[in-house]
């Protein structure tokens, strides 16, 4: 089945989905959340990708939040399921078998910085814009994110974020930790692509591995998340013998 | 009493402006107290939306540093203490904390508690209780070691040392920095556009952020998920969606 809001590419060992919903700004829409969890699909079982790029490049928005017009008139009911929807595509990228690189190319607002956030790199073009609109729509985010943002910026930066429900620069993005990198507009692509190849140019297994080890760090207590590591090292370290 | 220790204004966007003007002459179990009444006063006051809690150049809630009597009183104390910094906490509505001077031990204990810090020079940042055998006792080392990290918080805590606004900005104990003199007003503006959004949305936000930060992401998540279904329910979620598409300010009703 084709793809209607987003485009999938491979080369050089990296898989890129872009999102691309043919107007101005791509939303989180529930096709668009259900495509995404289809190309997560379709690339987990890609032998020949072992990295992946999330991105909006080369249009104005990353992800400029939901669609409004959709959610207007959303029940509680409506809600539950639209925020369970949203975070099984979260859930589906945390546990990706391969490194997942946010690539934020413009706006990113709302659930466009909840699915940032669970990726595991966040790079993003100096013209970027970063935040969570909810307290402007009278709700809070259902994708992860207040759970999320406070564990990436401290909480004082989140609630500061999610207060104000102003967009960030991504100056201030870079200085809270919200983002890892930012590079100027012509550097941007350049810069990903080359992270992203050097980074899938190592073996997977080893990358895998870490990945979850570090994903696990923020929920364990350090002595069960070294006994973890120990007995993960011991495993993939003997590997490359 | 009460004004021996602070005073609270009213503007007439209904931001609360709670300024401390301890010395160090007031025990912190007086400061202790008078806050906790202030709180309570300020969550039970309709027109209140939003708090700012300050002090003078001179220092942000001084009070003396004399030891407890006995590790009962001491115990107490910290009951108290901490007691108090969870209703700031849970107050329900956005607080900010504005220093612009010495902002140490209990002052910084009562900054933590708020939604953040912001400051301007000459503020300063610590915790020296360590050279007379003091550590912090309302939550402090906690909420420091969350914010901060565990070694920033070492270093502050072990050393006693204060820190000036600049090096509080670069390790992010506060979210902004001011020029000289203009935090107060800069804060104002801050808090009154923060007003301007959902108060519901805020509080609920606010909420499931202090729940969920030290639980797991799952159990995290479904928390959130309920929240977020709750909010569809409320009046803000209809008129903040109906007037972004209208392209208009919405008007909020903060339910």
């Amino acid at each position: 089945m084709p793809y209607k809001k987003l485009r999938i590419e491979v080369a050089n060992r990296v898989a890129y989905i872009l999102l691309d919903a043919g107007s101005r700004f791509n939303k989180l829409s529930v096709t668009t959340i259900r495509e995404l969890k289809r190309a997560f699909a379709q690339i987990e079982a890609d032998e020949s990708a072992h990295a992946v790029v999330l991105s909006g490049y080369p249009g104005e928005s990353f992800a400029a939040g939901a669609d409004i017009g959709q959610m207007v008139n959303f029940s509680s009911g409506d809600a539950f399921h639209f925020a369970e929807l949203g975070q099984s595509l979260f859930d589906q990228i945390e546990s990706c078998s391969k490194p997942v690189i946010c690539a934020l190319n413009g706006i990113t607002m709302g659930g466009g910085c909840d699915l940032a956030m669970s990726c595991d790199i966040r790079i993003a073009s100096e013209g970027m814009r970063i935040g969570h609109s909810g307290a402007k729509l009278g709700i809070i985010t259902g994708f992860c994110g207040t759970h999320k943002l406070p564990h990436i910026v401290g909480k004082n930066f989140a609630r500061e974020i999610f207060m104000t429900s102003e967009p960030y620069s991504s100056a201030d993005a870079l200085r809270m930790g919200l983002v890892d990198r930012v590079y100027a507009t012509d550097d941007f692509w350049p810069e990903v692509l080359q992270l992203a190849e050097r980074i899938a140019s190592h073996p997977l297994h080893a990358l895998s591995a870490a990945k979850r080890l570090i994903n696990a760090a923020e929920d364990i207590d350090l002595r069960s998340g070294c006994l973890l590591e120990r007995e993960t090292a011991t495993h993939i370290n003997s590997l490359s013998c | 009493m009460p004004d021996r220790l602070g005073t609270i204004c009213t503007t007439p966007n209904g931001v609360a402006i709670l300024t401390l003007t301890g010395k160090h002459t007031v025990s912190s179990r007086d400061l202790l107290e008078y806050l906790y009444r202030q709180i309570a006063i300020m969550a039970g006051a309709e027109e209140i939306k939003g708090i700012l809690v300050t002090g003078s150049e001179s220092g942000f809630c001084l009070c003396s540093t004399e030891g407890a009597a006995s590790p009962q009183k001491a115990s107490h104390l910290s009951d108290f203490g901490q007691k108090t910094m969870f209703s700031l906490e849970k107050i329900g509505k956005p607080t900010i904390a504005v220093i612009e001077g010495e902002c140490s031990g209990v002052g910084l204990e009562i900054a933590l508690s708020c939604d953040f810090i912001v400051a301007s020079q000459p503020a300063r940042f610590g915790f020296p209780g360590i050279a007379i055998g003091q550590i912090p006792f309302c939550g402090g080392s906690q909420r420091l070691a969350r914010l901060v990290g565990k070694s920033k918080t070492k270093e502050l805590i072990y050393s006693g040392d204060l820190i000036d606004a600049e090096e509080a900005y670069r390790i992010a104990l506060i979210n902004r920095l001011y020029p000289a003199g203009e935090a107060v007003v800069k804060a104002e503006k801050l808090i009154e556009h923060i007003c301007s959004r959902s108060a519901n949305a805020i509080r609920i936000g606010g909420e499931v952020v202090n729940a969920g930060y030290d639980i797991d992401l799952q159990t995290a998540c479904m928390l959130e998920r309920d929240a977020f279904a709750l909010c569809f329910s409320s009046f803000d979620q209809r008129e903040g969606m109906q007037a972004f598409l209208d392209k208009r300010t919405p008007h909020f009703k903060g339910e």
